[in-house]
């Protein structure tokens, strides 16, 4: 049957059968042992040997890895498995790769069966690996950054970008359960090259970006745009502004729903950033309804001076249409006064092990390799990423943009780096960062005050705070 | 004995149906229900028994209520609009002296076929607050300052969404009444005429008491059609946005169970979102108690 009915229950249905499947998967898995753990054996302890990692052998050689398939692609899983079994005689790495890899394995990680390494990003939208931390189904990974690294004779967590290793424990417990892999730099973007032939200067404080305002209106351009129906895009310019009038401390308060944390001043003053944008009418027209594709096309075609995105912008909008002589030109964040330290964005993805793997010491092995400098050069080379190794943005220099590339720069000119990690709180319906961001449309259409928009968002925080201390 | 065989023979035919609705709609349906007084991610294998908390969540949950009241209102605005445009389209097409017949209705059924992905995505660029066809043609008739983001704006954005799902149904519930007009005996009209009733009168008086079976009919799959069907149109046009202005119970709903790992509250959702629609058809039966006449 066609027609409004024809689609009677459809969704629902699916719905429900989605979680019969589920049950029924769970009463499967549920009673399956893990008679088949494969313990490694390391014989020799590791000799002392660098770079030789044959030396180790394991009676489990089968490794089944799921890896989400996003803007970096997946060539460069095809590769590392192919080069890990080279180096691993006998292993043998089962790989399912997809855009949509969550939904595909869940039904397996409900069943208890779980594959022995996962990569997506910690934030992905279904919420998993979030749920997992919930439940305590993943694998602690200290033993693996505590003790050496491959190719070195340094612990592994000595290769790690510096300060990112606290983000690896979610529940900030001292347990890591994230092994960090690509990183991002995140922060405002413009048209290098129109700002250079027009000689407007990139601006450094709030007040150089709004006298820019007139500027742009006078030449038919809008001052700022974001992703609008999907108004979280503003996290990158929301929090370093706020660290930058408050210091971290007021971020933290913040992030860890304290009391306060939202109608505090630093919070308010960004907050009227965003309502001034409104109240002056220097937001692109229609902003509010567009899809991140379309705004940042809008940008693209110079209908907007500014606009939020990371260092992945490039890559993403290689096919868009653009103004003549674009060219990407990372800003980051603007301060409130000359001299106040700037803060810009950064967000990382991450590799798991579930706790139910079949073979878990294969997979730290797996996960270990991932570190190796030839790895991360031949990860750049692939997927154009970045891994959050010190030194990497070097290695992976002739890989990527040269627009990436600049905007990771920015942490060598005093721009200090910052990572939003919300406290987790036990299960709750208030979904905190959409509470932060959805109210920003109706500030935009200039139906809400920065004011209102705090109170708002201190409400919900406190539904958490709650939670947290009963 | 041969009462006998023919109930085995009953059991054997009815048996294997039973069985598949049971297991993927009974199960799964009571599954639901119990799911909701429950925490659950979603991933454990051992949820929690919290009885009412769920519910308690929702009756105090601000989004719950406003999703609730675009669904009421799209509830209103769709059937109605789209049962009145499809009936006048079935009147006018069902006219004797009209030329090109086959052709309006299949222009009007044209949208029907559609995906209703499809639908929206072509929808929200009609919509496109820059380039979309609907600001450039207001602009063009000079009325400027009509234009607005139709999608982003907590006040347009119902309309912009009941819009397309009144366009893509118009054409089916059209197909239905015509089917049904066309099974009234022509000498019924024929006498009217000769009484001295008009076209209008004809319709109010002849057409809609004598379709109104089916009429009636349609009202339910209207009700039960757009509390399931805004889904798609809100996820692809909207995601929900400007901030829960375009929340319904279904959407609502999929993200607490997808986007926030907790399926018992999403049941609970759920559960409510049952109660409504079997009292939303309980009521539109009762309130269309109406004898059809026979010819």
């Amino acid at each position: 049957m066609k027609g409004l009915a024809g689609k009677q229950g459809r969704a629902s249905w699916m719905l429900w059968i989605l979680i019969l499947t589920l049950m029924l998967a769970g009463c499967s898995g549920g009673s399956s042992d893990p008679g088949t753990n494969g313990d490694a054996q390391e014989p020799g302890e590791n000799s002392g040997s660098t770079g030789t990692p044959g030396d180790k052998t394991f009676d489990n050689k089968e490794l089944n890895i799921a890896v989400f398939e996003g803007g970096y692609g997946n060539e460069y899983w095809k590769a590392v498995a192919e080069k890990f079994e080279a180096d691993y005689p006998g292993v043998k790495i089962n790989m399912t790769s997809n855009p949509k890899i969550m939904d595909i394995i869940k039904p397996q990680l409900v069943a208890g069966n779980p594959p022995d390494f996962i990569y997506v990003s910690p934030d992905e939208n279904t919420g998993t690996i979030k749920s997992l931390v919930k439940e305590g189904a993943l694998l602690e990974l200290n033993d693996v950054f505590e003790g050496k690294a491959l190719d070195t004779d340094a612990p592994l967590k000595d290769k790690i970008t510096d300060g990112l290793l606290e983000y690896m424990e979610p529940n900030r417990d001292g347990k890591i359960y994230y092994a960090p892999n690509y990183m991002s730099v995140l922060g405002l973007w413009y048209n290098k090259n129109l700002f250079e032939t027009k000689g407007w200067e990139a601006p450094k404080t709030w007040d150089d970006f709004f006298a820019l305002g007139e500027t742009a209106k006078s030449d038919g351009r809008s001052l700022y745009t974001y992703q609008g129906i999907y108004p979280s895009y503003n996290e990158s310019v929301f929090w370093p502004a706020v660290a930058a009038a408050g210091g971290t401390e007021a971020m933290e308060q913040a992030l860890s729903y304290q009391e306060g944390g939202f109608t505090q001043e630093p919070v308010k003053q960004v907050m009227g950033v965003f309502e001034r944008i409104a109240r002056e009418d220097h937001l692109m027209r229609g902003t509010v309804a567009l899809n991140h594709t379309q705004a940042q096309t809008e940008f693209l075609k110079g209908n907007a001076l500014f606009i939020p995105n990371g260092s992945w912008f490039e890559s993403e909008m290689k096919d868009a249409p653009r103004e003549d002589g674009f060219e990407f030109g990372f800003l980051g964040v603007p301060v409130f006064n000359e001299g106040d330290q700037p803060y810009v964005l950064s967000s990382f993805e991450a590799m798991y092990i579930p706790k139910k793997a079949k073979n878990p010491e294969l997979a730290k092995e797996f996960l270990r390799y991932q570190y190796n400098d030839d790895i991360v050069k031949l990860n750049a080379e692939k997927s154009k990423g970045v891994v959050a190794v010190k030194g990497a943005v070097e290695l992976a220099k002739d890989y990527i943009p040269e627009s990436a590339y600049n905007a990771f720069k920015v942490y060598d000119e005093g721009t200090m780096p910052l990572m939003v990690q919300w406290t987790q709180t036990p299960k709750s319906e208030v979904i905190i960062n959409d509470e932060l961001f959805n109210p920003l449309s109706d500030v935009m259409n200039k139906k809400m005050s920065a004011d209102q928009w705090g109170d708002k968002v201190e409400q919900a925080s406190g539904k958490l705070r709650n939670l947290l201390n009963p | 004995m041969k009462h006998r065989e023919r109930n085995l023979f009953i059991a054997a035919c009815t048996l294997p149906a039973l069985a598949l609705f049971a297991t993927f709609t009974l199960y799964p349906f009571g599954k639901a229900v119990v799911m909701a007084f429950y925490d659950w991610s979603g991933l454990s294998e051992n949820p929690v028994f919290t009885g009412l908390k769920n519910f308690r969540t929702l009756w105090q949950d601000d989004i719950v209520w406003q999703a609730l009241k675009n669904n009421i209102f799209l509830l209103l605005v769709v059937p109605i609009l789209t049962m009145a445009i499809s009936l006048l389209f079935a009147a006018l097409l069902t006219q004797k002296r009209l030329t090109g017949k086959s052709i309006y209705r299949t222009v009007f059924f044209f949208p029907n076929v559609l995906s209703i992905v499809v639908i929206s995505v072509l929808w929200s660029f009609v919509y496109h607050p820059t380039f979309g066809i609907l600001n450039s043609l207001l602009e063009m008739i000079g009325l400027q300052e009509w234009t607005r983001a139709w999608l982003g704006d907590s006040s347009t954005v119902l309309w912009a969404i009941a819009f397309p799902m009144i366009w893509q149904s118009v054409g089916y519930y059209m197909i239905i009444y015509i089917a049904a007009i066309e099974g009234i005996p022509a000498d019924i009209y024929e006498a009217a005429s000769i009484d001295g009733a008009s076209g209008v009168t004809q319709f109010r008086r002849l057409t809609v008491p004598l379709i109104w079976s089916v009429m009636r009919i349609t009202i339910v799959f209207f009700l039960i059609g757009v509390f399931n069907g805004s889904f798609a149109y809100i996820k692809v046009m909207t995601n929900a946005g400007p901030n829960h202005g375009s929340e319904v119970l279904m959407t609502y709903m999929y993200s607490q169970a997808f986007n926030n790992g907790n399926f018992g509250y999403a049941m609970a959702v759920g559960v409510f979102l049952l109660l409504i629609t079997i009292s939303l058809a309980l009521l539109s039966e009762k309130l269309t108690e109406r004898d059809s006449v026979e010819y």
